[in-house]
């Protein structure tokens, strides 16, 4: 089977903690989706509850130049 | 909070609110294409303003490289040449026109030719004979053989010294020798001493696939040759050929000739496909104001010097028509001439699969209508634009983002913020004071004053309608809710009694105007009715005077509002773009969400005009230049000796309007407004509320994550910042703040961001 794609992967190496549930945020698998466009990315997760945290300069760069891209289909 | 449904990517085209039709016969108004007089004169389309400029900087190789694109023989032509250009030379109109001819002149003699000749050329196949020597089989020879055609000259002349020399008798030696040098450079084949007989002329003409020939020698061949002077073309024979006589009609038959066998050697109609030939009459629009040298420089016998050619050259204004692009910062930044923007945006609105890319442009016009005043011809830009934002919204095309802010605050507008209520003690009221949405948010105090007086001094009654006119969802050009917002606006003004309408500003009034019957005047009109109130302090200093584009068109606003600023003690400096031509401070059209880059350059070409205090009449231009650092002041402000002091956030601009409802409510009609008091402490640090305000991220926003988080305790630490991250979906964005907890009850929000993605966890 081939490799799953993913558009984007930051690992946490355990500098982000789980507010509610006292754990390390760990890499895992989560999803961009944007005017029915879907991004597979993996990002710092929760493996508790699933958080999923999108760092401010992920959100300011790369999120924010797709959604342009996107706006102007 | 309200919401605006984000558009989907699966589109139904609805309907199309824009024509081709409309868009072309707007296209067709922006002469900036058009070619300047003397191109547009000249039947052989010499470019000769870029000619003029290449000899006024002193470049004689670039000015001969575009004259010989027109002239095989520079020489032959600049001495013959009757120069028709010279007669249409704009500047004639206030003293000598350019002596294009002797300039040219000039160029042919001193110009360096360029060695690169037709190295690079493919060579065509078709074989091309001329018959006849003289001027036109001269430049035809010319021009077929920069057209690569392998090229045979069949005359009468011993050599080449003799086949030049016809018909060029008036060349100086010097020039002849030039030419002589140019012809034998070309690649053109001669067969001279040829006896040029009908005999002849049958047994060649069988090896080429075109024939030419001079008129005399086609008279000679066919005596009853009939040519068509359009194509220089004896159809029956099949023979191109020349006619008439002196160095102008020779270079352009030769010209139409050499086109005509290019048809020929493809087996096309020579008729069809020509483009338009000759000299065509010009649309072109030059300012002359600021035409100064008026005198020809004096041309010795003979002819300029390099020097005297640059200085007579450097005369030329280059005509241009550049008026909205001198004064719109919009058509500045793009650098795009409006007939060529408007064609691009029409297409990107036609778009059904790809990318919109026209879509920032169309939204970054602040759809303020300078450009057809400025324009000799009144293109409409604004026009344009607010016809392809209304057809990107009726396709779904139209992205949410760049817009949703403002129409969100539409919606705050009138919802939250919304007050109607007639005069206390009235049931019904003559009068409406309908301040508009920025002066609630940006000068509550003065907007009150204003009530309070107009109140006190005008019979009747006079109501009072805080919210939106509608101008923001126009300007976005969502029709649908603008329609719903000129219901609910006449619904509410129906229930007041149908009032006169007193705007505070100029957009409101003028919007008003087009969606009600009732009658619409602005405050400035009522002041000077009913004079200024007692004990307003006069003034007595310079004010850059700022008009709003709102009021362009509207003499009576302009003119009402420097009464009053005079009656103030004001004393009005008037900058140039002033009245009808005043530019945009970049609120307008909604620049300033969609295009902040292009907003502030809009406010910084109103500033440029004065360095005075600025003087405006609209609270966002107030806005805008006070955040660009320049003392600014709303009239109103003037007049009722209030100071709304320094511009407010997106923030404070909500709560003002919020506070200045309730303040109302309660002291004038003694309603008390029901509070949602926050149950924890918030504070930001100055870095916050200055990324918030660029970000466009309400305090309402921050509230809203963190009471998710009293509840959730959903939040991430992050070590290195030791900032608590947190975060909640509203509408259509994510928020996250980071924030550190500063007690049980207290926080101390450090930054905010958002994104309008959703992301969720995958499985897997």
């Amino acid at each position: 089977m081939a490799a799953e794609k993913n558009y984007y992967t930051i690992d946490p190496e355990g500098r982000l903690h789980c507010m509610k549930c006292h754990v390390p945020l760990i890499k895992g698998k989560a999803k961009f989706m944007y005017l029915d466009n879907g991004f597979p990315v993996e990002l710092p997760v929760c493996p508790v509850c699933g958080f999923v945290y999108v760092p401010e300069e992920l959100a300011l760069g790369k999120v924010a130049s797709v959604e342009r891209a996107l706006e102007d289909k | 909070m309200s919401q605006i449904q984000e558009r989907g990517s699966t589109h139904v085209y609805i309907v199309n609110k824009i024509s081709k039709e409309e868009i072309e016969s707007m296209v067709e108004r922006c002469v900036y294409e058009q070619p300047p007089f003397c191109n547009a004169a000249c039947p052989l389309k010499l470019d000769t303003r870029s000619l003029l400029k290449a000899v006024a900087d002193g470049d004689f190789k670039k000015a001969l490289q575009l004259y010989e694109k027109i002239a095989p023989f520079p020489l032959i032509l600049s001495q013959g040449c009757e120069a028709p250009c010279e007669a249409k030379c704009r500047l004639c109109e206030r003293g000598d026109g350019i002596a294009i001819r002797e300039i040219e002149s000039a160029v042919a003699r001193l110009g360096e030719q360029s060695r690169l000749g037709s190295v690079f050329r493919t060579g065509k196949k078709q074989k091309v004979a001329i018959f006849g020597s003289g001027l036109f089989a001269l430049f035809l020879a010319g021009e077929l053989e920069k057209k690569a055609y392998p090229l045979t000259v069949f005359c009468e002349e011993p050599d080449l010294e003799s086949f030049l020399h016809c018909e060029t008798e008036f060349l100086d030696p010097e020039a002849f020798s030039q030419e002589l040098k140019r012809l034998k450079r070309k690649d053109i084949r001669f067969e001279f001493g040829c006896e040029l007989t009908p005999d002849f002329f049958t047994d060649k003409r069988r090896d080429y696939q075109v024939v030419c020939a001079s008129e005399k020698a086609a008279r000679v061949f066919f005596t009853d040759a009939v040519c068509i002077p359009e194509l220089m073309y004896f159809e029956e024979q099949n023979l191109v050929m020349g006619l008439g006589k002196g160095v102008m009609p020779a270079a352009f038959g030769a010209k139409k000739a050499a086109l005509t066998v290019d048809r020929l050697a493809q087996k096309l109609d020579p008729r069809n496909t020509r483009g338009q030939e000759g000299s065509v009459e010009s649309r072109l629009y030059t300012d002359l104001s600021e035409a100064s040298q008026l005198c020809r420089v004096v041309c010795p016998e003979d002819g300029y010097t390099k020097n005297q050619a640059m200085e007579e050259a450097g005369r030329c204004i280059q005509c241009h028509c550049e008026e909205c692009l001198r004064s719109c910062a919009y058509l500045k930044h793009y650098r795009k001439h409006p007939g060529l923007l408007a064609k691009e945006i029409y297409n990107n609105t036609q778009i059904i699969m790809g990318d919109h890319q026209l879509n920032k442009p169309m939204n970054s016009c602040s759809l303020c209508g300078q450009c057809t005043v400025v324009c000799p011809n009144g293109f409409d830009m604004a026009h344009v634009c607010h016809l392809a934002r209304q057809n990107m919204v009726s396709t779904d095309k139209m992205p949410l983002a760049p817009h949703e802010f403002a129409l969100l605050d539409m919606l705050f507008s009138n919802g939250d913020a919304f007050l109607a209520r007639p005069q206390p003690g009235f049931e019904a009221c003559r009068y409406v004071f309908f301040p508009g949405c920025q002066a609630s948010a940006i000068a509550p105090a003065t907007v009150r004053a204003a009530y309070e007086d107009l109140c006190s001094r005008l019979d009747g009654g006079v109501a009072l309608m805080l919210g939106c006119c509608g101008a923001i969802c126009d300007w976005a050009g969502r029709y649908e809710m603008q329609d719903q917002t000129v219901e609910f606006l006449n619904r509410e003004l129906n229930k007041l009694g149908n009032p006169i309408i007193i705007a505070g500003c100029p957009s409101c009034r003028k919007e008003l105007c087009g969606h009600t019957s009732l009658s619409v005047c602005g405050i400035w009109d009522i002041l000077n009715e009913i004079g200024l109130p007692k004990g307003t302090e006069k003034l007595n200093r310079p004010m850059a005077l700022h008009d709003s584009c709102g009021a362009r068109g509207d003499a009576r606003t302009q003119e009402s509002i420097r009464r009053l600023a005079q009656g103030l003690g004001v004393e009005l400096i008037e900058t140039p773009y002033s009245g009808d031509r005043s530019p945009c401070c970049g609120y307008g059209g909604l620049t300033a969400y969609a295009n902040p880059e292009v907003a502030g350059e809009m406010t910084d070409s109103c500033l440029e005009r004065s360095d005075a205090a600025y003087l405006s009449y609209c609270m966002a231009c107030r806005d805008r230049f006070a955040r660009q650092g320049r003392e600014s002041r709303h009239l109103l402000e003037l007049v009722y000796g209030t100071d709304a002091g320094a511009p407010p956030d997106i923030s404070e601009k909500r709560w003002n309007r919020l506070t200045l409802k309730k303040e109302l409510l309660q002291e004038l009609w003694g309603e008390d407004c029901m509070e949602d008091k926050l149950d924890f402490e918030l504070n930001y640090t100055q870095d916050a509320r200055r990324m918030m305000d660029e970000r466009m991220i309400l305090t309402d926003d921050v509230i809203a994550v963190l009471s998710d988080y009293r509840v959730s305790g959903e939040a991430v630490l992050d070590e290195e910042s030791g900032l608590l991250v947190a975060r909640r979906r509203v509408g259509n964005a994510t928020f996250w703040v980071g924030f550190t907890q500063e007690g049980e009850n207290a926080y101390l929000v450090h930054r905010a961001y958002s994104h309008r993605m959703q992301v969720v966890r995958r499985e897997g």
